[in-house]
Protein backbone atom coordinates (compact mmCIF):
# COMPACT_ATOMS: atom_id res chain seq x y z
CA UNK A 1 0.00 0.00 0.00
CA UNK A 2 0.99 3.67 -1.14
CA UNK A 3 2.02 5.56 1.39
CA UNK A 4 -0.22 9.05 0.25
CA UNK A 5 -3.58 7.04 0.66
CA UNK A 6 -2.25 5.84 4.13
CA UNK A 7 -2.27 9.20 5.65
CA UNK A 8 -4.96 10.48 4.24
CA UNK A 9 -7.07 7.39 5.56
CA UNK A 10 -5.64 8.31 9.24
CA UNK A 11 -7.08 11.42 8.81
CA UNK A 12 -10.36 10.09 7.54
CA UNK A 13 -10.24 7.20 10.64
CA UNK A 14 -12.46 9.54 12.86
CA UNK A 15 -15.10 9.70 9.64
CA UNK A 16 -15.63 6.54 10.09
CA UNK A 17 -13.95 5.32 6.64
CA UNK A 18 -13.66 1.54 7.23
CA UNK A 19 -9.89 1.28 5.89
CA UNK A 20 -9.13 4.03 7.58
CA UNK A 21 -10.12 2.20 10.83
CA UNK A 22 -8.82 -1.05 9.46
CA UNK A 23 -5.08 0.92 9.34
CA UNK A 24 -6.24 2.37 12.43
CA UNK A 25 -6.32 -1.23 13.76
CA UNK A 26 -3.08 -2.32 12.51
CA UNK A 27 -1.32 0.14 13.77
CA UNK A 28 -2.64 -0.46 17.58
CA UNK A 29 -1.49 -3.85 17.00
CA UNK A 30 2.20 -2.71 15.80
CA UNK A 31 1.81 -0.76 18.96
CA UNK A 32 1.08 -3.38 21.25
CA UNK A 33 3.27 -5.85 19.69
CA UNK A 34 6.23 -3.15 20.09
CA UNK A 35 4.82 -3.29 23.94
CA UNK A 36 4.71 -6.74 24.61
CA UNK A 37 8.35 -6.92 23.19
CA UNK A 38 9.30 -4.47 24.96
CA UNK A 39 7.89 -5.91 28.41
CA UNK A 40 9.19 -9.61 27.14
CA UNK A 41 12.72 -7.61 27.08
CA UNK A 42 12.38 -6.49 30.42
CA UNK A 43 11.30 -9.53 31.76
CA UNK A 44 14.11 -11.43 30.59
CA UNK A 45 16.42 -8.41 31.87
CA UNK A 46 14.74 -9.00 35.94
CA UNK A 47 15.28 -12.50 35.01
CA UNK A 48 18.68 -12.30 34.40
CA UNK A 49 19.34 -9.73 37.21
CA UNK A 50 17.65 -11.76 40.00
CA UNK A 51 20.04 -14.63 38.15
CA UNK A 52 22.80 -12.58 39.44
CA UNK A 53 22.10 -12.15 42.91
CA UNK A 54 23.53 -15.34 43.91
CA UNK A 55 26.46 -15.29 41.59
CA UNK A 56 26.97 -12.17 43.68
CA UNK A 57 26.11 -13.50 47.02
CA UNK A 58 28.60 -16.32 46.08
CA UNK A 59 31.50 -14.40 44.72
CA UNK A 60 31.00 -12.26 48.18
CA UNK A 61 31.20 -14.99 50.35
CA UNK A 62 34.56 -15.83 48.53
CA UNK A 63 36.11 -12.61 49.35
CA UNK A 64 34.80 -12.76 52.86
CA UNK A 65 36.77 -16.47 53.37
CA UNK A 66 39.71 -14.99 51.65
CA UNK A 67 39.68 -12.28 53.99
CA UNK A 68 39.75 -13.82 56.92
CA UNK A 69 42.27 -16.79 55.53
CA UNK A 70 44.67 -13.91 54.87
CA UNK A 71 43.72 -12.13 58.81
CA UNK A 72 44.85 -15.87 59.98
CA UNK A 73 47.63 -16.02 58.02
CA UNK A 74 48.59 -12.25 58.77
CA UNK A 75 48.26 -13.11 62.20
CA UNK A 76 50.68 -16.26 62.08
CA UNK A 77 52.96 -14.34 60.45
CA UNK A 78 53.58 -11.87 63.17
CA UNK A 79 53.65 -14.83 65.62
CA UNK A 80 56.64 -15.98 63.84
CA UNK A 81 57.65 -12.86 63.84
CA UNK A 82 57.74 -12.50 67.34
CA UNK A 83 59.44 -15.66 67.83
CA UNK A 84 62.59 -14.75 65.38
CA UNK A 85 62.79 -11.39 67.83
CA UNK A 86 63.28 -13.51 70.42
CA UNK A 87 65.22 -15.95 69.04
CA UNK A 88 67.90 -12.80 67.89
CA UNK A 89 67.78 -11.24 71.00
CA UNK A 90 68.58 -13.95 72.66
CA UNK A 91 71.75 -14.64 70.17
CA UNK A 92 72.69 -11.02 69.95
CA UNK A 93 72.55 -10.77 74.13
CA UNK A 94 74.68 -14.16 74.25
CA UNK A 95 77.48 -12.50 72.19
CA UNK A 96 76.82 -8.64 73.41
CA UNK A 97 80.04 -9.18 75.91
CA UNK A 98 83.70 -10.84 76.24
CA UNK A 99 82.77 -11.06 80.33
CA UNK A 100 82.09 -14.38 81.22
CA UNK A 101 80.21 -12.86 84.65
CA UNK A 102 77.79 -11.37 82.09
CA UNK A 103 77.37 -14.19 79.73
CA UNK A 104 76.31 -16.54 82.56
CA UNK A 105 74.01 -13.42 83.91
CA UNK A 106 72.17 -13.13 80.46
CA UNK A 107 71.88 -17.10 80.40
CA UNK A 108 70.40 -16.67 84.05
CA UNK A 109 67.96 -14.18 82.29
CA UNK A 110 67.19 -16.18 78.86
CA UNK A 111 65.71 -18.95 81.44
CA UNK A 112 63.82 -16.50 83.73
CA UNK A 113 62.50 -14.05 80.81
CA UNK A 114 62.01 -15.99 78.03
CA UNK A 115 61.58 -19.93 78.81
CA UNK A 116 60.01 -18.51 82.12
CA UNK A 117 61.60 -21.22 84.35
CA UNK A 118 61.72 -20.09 88.38
CA UNK A 119 64.33 -22.99 89.54
CA UNK A 120 67.38 -23.80 87.34
CA UNK A 121 71.14 -23.91 87.77
CA UNK A 122 73.96 -23.38 85.36
CA UNK A 123 76.78 -26.35 85.61
CA UNK A 124 79.89 -25.11 84.12
CA UNK A 125 83.63 -27.41 83.51
CA UNK A 126 85.88 -25.56 85.91
CA UNK A 127 89.20 -24.51 83.66
CA UNK A 128 91.07 -27.60 84.21
CA UNK A 129 87.52 -29.59 82.97
CA UNK A 130 88.25 -31.70 85.91
CA UNK A 131 85.16 -31.00 87.74
CA UNK A 132 81.18 -28.96 86.72
CA UNK A 133 80.75 -26.00 88.94
CA UNK A 134 77.44 -24.61 90.08
CA UNK A 135 77.87 -21.31 88.57
CA UNK A 136 74.35 -19.75 88.63
CA UNK A 137 71.36 -21.16 91.02
CA UNK A 138 68.07 -19.65 91.09
CA UNK A 139 65.57 -21.03 93.87
CA UNK A 140 65.82 -24.04 95.87
CA UNK A 141 66.41 -27.19 94.09
CA UNK A 142 65.32 -30.45 95.40
CA UNK A 143 68.65 -32.67 94.93
CA UNK A 144 71.90 -33.62 96.83
CA UNK A 145 74.28 -31.16 95.05
CA UNK A 146 71.75 -28.32 95.02
CA UNK A 147 73.24 -25.43 96.98
CA UNK A 148 76.77 -26.87 96.78
CA UNK A 149 79.30 -25.13 94.36
CA UNK A 150 79.91 -28.50 92.70
CA UNK A 151 77.87 -31.09 90.81
CA UNK A 152 79.89 -34.47 91.07
CA UNK A 153 77.33 -36.70 89.20
CA UNK A 154 74.57 -39.08 90.12
CA UNK A 155 71.52 -37.60 88.22
CA UNK A 156 70.09 -39.21 85.77
CA UNK A 157 68.86 -37.38 83.44
CA UNK A 158 72.22 -34.63 83.74
CA UNK A 159 74.56 -37.35 83.41
CA UNK A 160 72.91 -38.79 79.87
CA UNK A 161 73.20 -35.08 78.81
CA UNK A 162 76.67 -34.32 79.55
CA UNK A 163 77.78 -38.36 78.25
CA UNK A 164 76.10 -38.08 74.91
CA UNK A 165 75.57 -33.99 74.66
CA UNK A 166 71.70 -34.25 73.63
CA UNK A 167 68.97 -32.53 75.12
CA UNK A 168 66.66 -34.63 77.19
CA UNK A 169 63.57 -33.99 78.78
CA UNK A 170 62.02 -35.13 82.58
CA UNK A 171 60.72 -36.12 84.29
CA UNK A 172 62.57 -39.52 84.77
CA UNK A 173 62.99 -41.22 88.16
CA UNK A 174 65.41 -39.55 90.64
CA UNK A 175 65.84 -36.60 89.21
CA UNK A 176 64.33 -33.37 89.39
CA UNK A 177 65.32 -31.84 86.15
CA UNK A 178 62.34 -30.75 83.37
CA UNK A 179 65.58 -30.38 80.95
CA UNK A 180 68.99 -30.53 80.65
CA UNK A 181 70.47 -28.51 77.99
CA UNK A 182 73.52 -29.23 77.29
CA UNK A 183 76.17 -26.40 76.55
CA UNK A 184 78.39 -27.28 73.51
CA UNK A 185 81.42 -26.39 71.80
CA UNK A 186 82.92 -28.30 68.77
CA UNK A 187 81.38 -31.51 69.85
CA UNK A 188 82.62 -30.65 73.54
CA UNK A 189 79.98 -30.54 76.45
CA UNK A 190 81.30 -27.48 78.83
CA UNK A 191 78.24 -27.08 80.83
CA UNK A 192 74.53 -28.05 81.21
CA UNK A 193 71.37 -25.99 82.00
CA UNK A 194 69.07 -27.86 84.74
CA UNK A 195 65.78 -26.10 84.95
CA UNK A 196 63.58 -27.95 87.51
CA UNK A 197 60.94 -25.89 87.80
CA UNK A 198 58.58 -23.44 85.51
CA UNK A 199 56.21 -20.69 87.06
CA UNK A 200 52.93 -21.75 87.30
CA UNK A 201 51.82 -19.55 84.91
CA UNK A 202 54.10 -20.46 82.28
CA UNK A 203 53.02 -24.22 82.60
CA UNK A 204 54.87 -26.29 80.21
CA UNK A 205 57.85 -26.39 77.73
CA UNK A 206 56.37 -26.04 73.93
CA UNK A 207 57.67 -26.75 70.56
CA UNK A 208 58.32 -22.97 70.36
CA UNK A 209 60.78 -23.27 74.02
CA UNK A 210 62.89 -26.30 71.81
CA UNK A 211 64.03 -23.40 69.60
CA UNK A 212 65.20 -21.52 71.95
CA UNK A 213 66.81 -24.41 74.04
CA UNK A 214 68.26 -25.59 70.82
CA UNK A 215 69.97 -22.44 70.40
CA UNK A 216 70.79 -21.31 74.11
CA UNK A 217 72.65 -24.96 73.90
CA UNK A 218 75.01 -24.14 71.15
CA UNK A 219 75.35 -20.50 71.48
CA UNK A 220 75.61 -20.18 75.10
CA UNK A 221 78.24 -22.68 75.11
CA UNK A 222 80.26 -20.46 72.58
CA UNK A 223 79.57 -17.43 74.31
CA UNK A 224 81.15 -18.65 77.65
CA UNK A 225 84.15 -20.38 75.70
CA UNK A 226 85.01 -17.24 74.32
CA UNK A 227 84.67 -14.88 77.48
CA UNK A 228 86.58 -17.62 78.93
CA UNK A 229 89.27 -17.51 76.33
CA UNK A 230 89.69 -13.52 75.61
CA UNK A 231 89.37 -13.27 79.52
CA UNK A 232 92.73 -15.87 80.29
CA UNK A 233 94.11 -13.76 77.52
CA UNK A 234 93.57 -10.65 79.18
CA UNK A 235 94.81 -12.30 82.11
CA UNK A 236 97.94 -13.38 80.10
CA UNK A 237 98.46 -10.03 78.68
CA UNK A 238 98.51 -8.14 82.15
CA UNK A 239 100.68 -10.45 83.53
CA UNK A 240 103.26 -10.02 80.37
CA UNK A 241 102.38 -6.34 81.17
CA UNK A 242 103.36 -6.25 84.40
CA UNK A 243 106.79 -8.86 83.98
CA UNK A 244 107.67 -6.27 81.03
CA UNK A 245 107.24 -3.28 84.03
CA UNK A 246 109.02 -4.72 86.83
CA UNK A 247 111.96 -5.53 83.88
CA UNK A 248 111.81 -1.92 82.69
CA UNK A 249 112.52 -0.82 85.91
CA UNK A 250 115.18 -3.33 86.73
CA UNK B 1 50.66 -4.56 63.15
CA UNK B 2 50.40 -0.67 63.02
CA UNK B 3 49.24 -0.30 66.64
CA UNK B 4 52.59 1.11 67.42
CA UNK B 5 52.47 4.12 66.54
CA UNK B 6 55.64 6.83 67.11
CA UNK B 7 55.06 7.14 70.76
CA UNK B 8 57.47 7.44 73.82
CA UNK B 9 57.62 4.59 75.89
CA UNK B 10 59.68 4.36 79.14
CA UNK B 11 61.02 1.22 80.33
CA UNK B 12 61.57 0.35 83.63
CA UNK B 13 63.32 -2.97 84.04
CA UNK B 14 66.20 -4.90 85.34
CA UNK B 15 66.93 -7.14 82.06
CA UNK B 16 69.43 -5.63 79.57
CA UNK B 17 67.81 -8.75 77.83
CA UNK B 18 64.20 -7.22 78.16
CA UNK B 19 65.31 -4.03 77.07
CA UNK B 20 67.05 -5.25 73.84
CA UNK B 21 63.62 -7.73 73.12
CA UNK B 22 61.29 -4.68 73.96
CA UNK B 23 64.13 -2.44 70.95
CA UNK B 24 63.59 -4.97 68.86
CA UNK B 25 59.97 -5.70 69.35
CA UNK B 26 58.80 -1.48 69.71
CA UNK B 27 61.17 -0.49 66.90
CA UNK B 28 58.77 2.64 66.02
CA UNK B 29 58.73 4.08 69.66
CA UNK B 30 61.20 5.63 71.06
CA UNK B 31 62.71 4.33 74.17
CA UNK B 32 63.65 5.55 77.50
CA UNK B 33 65.54 3.38 79.63
CA UNK B 34 65.51 2.47 83.02
CA UNK B 35 66.73 -0.30 85.17
CA UNK B 36 65.22 0.28 88.50
CA UNK B 37 62.38 2.54 90.15
CA UNK B 38 64.77 5.40 90.89
CA UNK B 39 66.38 6.02 88.13
CA UNK B 40 62.61 5.42 86.32
CA UNK B 41 61.17 8.70 88.43
CA UNK B 42 64.69 10.30 87.45
CA UNK B 43 64.27 8.90 83.83
CA UNK B 44 60.33 10.40 83.89
CA UNK B 45 61.48 13.82 85.28
CA UNK B 46 63.37 14.88 82.58
CA UNK B 47 60.93 13.49 79.87
CA UNK B 48 57.36 14.67 81.28
CA UNK B 49 56.11 13.70 77.59
CA UNK B 50 56.17 10.12 77.82
CA UNK B 51 53.12 8.06 76.43
CA UNK B 52 53.51 4.97 78.03
CA UNK B 53 55.44 2.91 81.04
CA UNK B 54 56.54 -0.41 80.56
CA UNK B 55 57.18 -1.80 84.38
CA UNK B 56 58.98 -4.57 85.80
CA UNK B 57 58.04 -5.80 89.11
CA UNK B 58 61.49 -6.99 90.61
CA UNK B 59 63.79 -4.56 90.99
CA UNK B 60 66.66 -3.17 92.71
CA UNK B 61 66.78 -0.23 94.41
CA UNK B 62 63.18 0.66 93.97
CA UNK B 63 60.65 -1.93 92.71
CA UNK B 64 57.85 -1.42 90.02
CA UNK B 65 55.07 -1.38 92.79
CA UNK B 66 56.83 0.90 94.94
CA UNK B 67 57.86 3.00 91.67
CA UNK B 68 53.85 3.34 90.12
CA UNK B 69 52.95 4.06 93.97
CA UNK B 70 55.35 7.48 93.51
CA UNK B 71 54.26 8.29 90.25
CA UNK B 72 50.38 7.93 90.95
CA UNK B 73 51.03 11.32 93.37
CA UNK B 74 52.39 13.32 91.09
CA UNK B 75 49.71 14.77 89.53
CA UNK B 76 51.87 15.34 86.19
CA UNK B 77 52.21 11.95 85.53
CA UNK B 78 49.38 10.08 87.33
CA UNK B 79 47.26 10.02 84.37
CA UNK B 80 50.25 8.06 82.14
CA UNK B 81 49.23 4.47 81.24
CA UNK B 82 51.71 1.79 83.05
CA UNK B 83 51.62 -1.36 81.99
CA UNK B 84 53.06 -4.36 84.57
CA UNK B 85 55.58 -6.82 82.44
CA UNK B 86 56.29 -9.24 85.28
CA UNK B 87 57.51 -12.53 86.04
CA UNK B 88 54.90 -12.70 89.20
CA UNK B 89 52.03 -14.16 87.73
CA UNK B 90 49.92 -14.97 90.74
CA UNK B 91 46.43 -13.60 90.92
CA UNK B 92 47.01 -11.84 94.14
CA UNK B 93 50.23 -10.05 92.07
CA UNK B 94 48.15 -9.49 89.07
CA UNK B 95 45.01 -7.93 91.39
CA UNK B 96 48.03 -5.83 92.93
CA UNK B 97 49.73 -4.17 90.32
CA UNK B 98 46.40 -3.33 88.63
CA UNK B 99 44.86 -1.90 92.10
CA UNK B 100 48.31 0.30 92.51
CA UNK B 101 47.28 1.67 88.91
CA UNK B 102 48.37 0.08 86.18
CA UNK B 103 45.87 -0.37 83.27
CA UNK B 104 47.20 -3.86 81.98
CA UNK B 105 49.43 -6.78 83.75
CA UNK B 106 51.63 -9.19 81.44
CA UNK B 107 53.17 -12.22 82.46
CA UNK B 108 56.65 -12.91 81.43
CA UNK B 109 57.54 -14.61 78.63
CA UNK B 110 54.60 -13.04 76.80
CA UNK B 111 54.15 -12.74 72.98
CA UNK B 112 54.83 -9.80 71.11
CA UNK B 113 51.78 -9.77 69.40
CA UNK B 114 49.69 -9.50 73.37
CA UNK B 115 52.04 -6.22 74.68
CA UNK B 116 51.52 -4.51 70.76
CA UNK B 117 47.62 -5.37 71.21
CA UNK B 118 47.85 -3.14 74.37
CA UNK B 119 49.77 -0.63 73.01
CA UNK B 120 47.72 -0.34 70.59
CA UNK B 121 44.23 -0.23 72.65
CA UNK B 122 45.95 2.30 74.83
CA UNK B 123 46.34 3.98 71.25
CA UNK B 124 42.61 3.36 70.39
CA UNK B 125 41.34 4.15 73.90
CA UNK B 126 43.93 6.33 76.17
CA UNK B 127 42.97 5.96 79.56
CA UNK B 128 40.75 9.16 81.39
CA UNK B 129 43.10 11.36 83.40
Amino acid sequence: MADGPRKSSYSAADSGDPLATLMRARQLIHDAQAAIEEAHKSVVQQRSASQEIPERELRLAKAENEREELATRLAEVEHQVGRLMTLYVATYQLHATLDPADVQSTIGEIAVNLLGAERFALLLRDEDESALEIRLQEGAIDATWSGGTSYTGGDPLIDASLLDGMLRFGPVENSPALVVVPLRVQDITVGALVITKLFDHKGKLDEEDHDLLDLLGAHAASALFASRVYSRAARKLRTLEGLIKLVKQG
Amino acid sequence: MNVVKTRKVLVVEDSRLIHKMYEVMLRPCMLIAAHDGREGLARLGENPDVDVIILDINMPHMTGLEFLGQVKTMPEFAAIPVIIVSTEGKEEDVARGLQAGAVAYLKKPFQREDLLKIIGRLTINPPAA
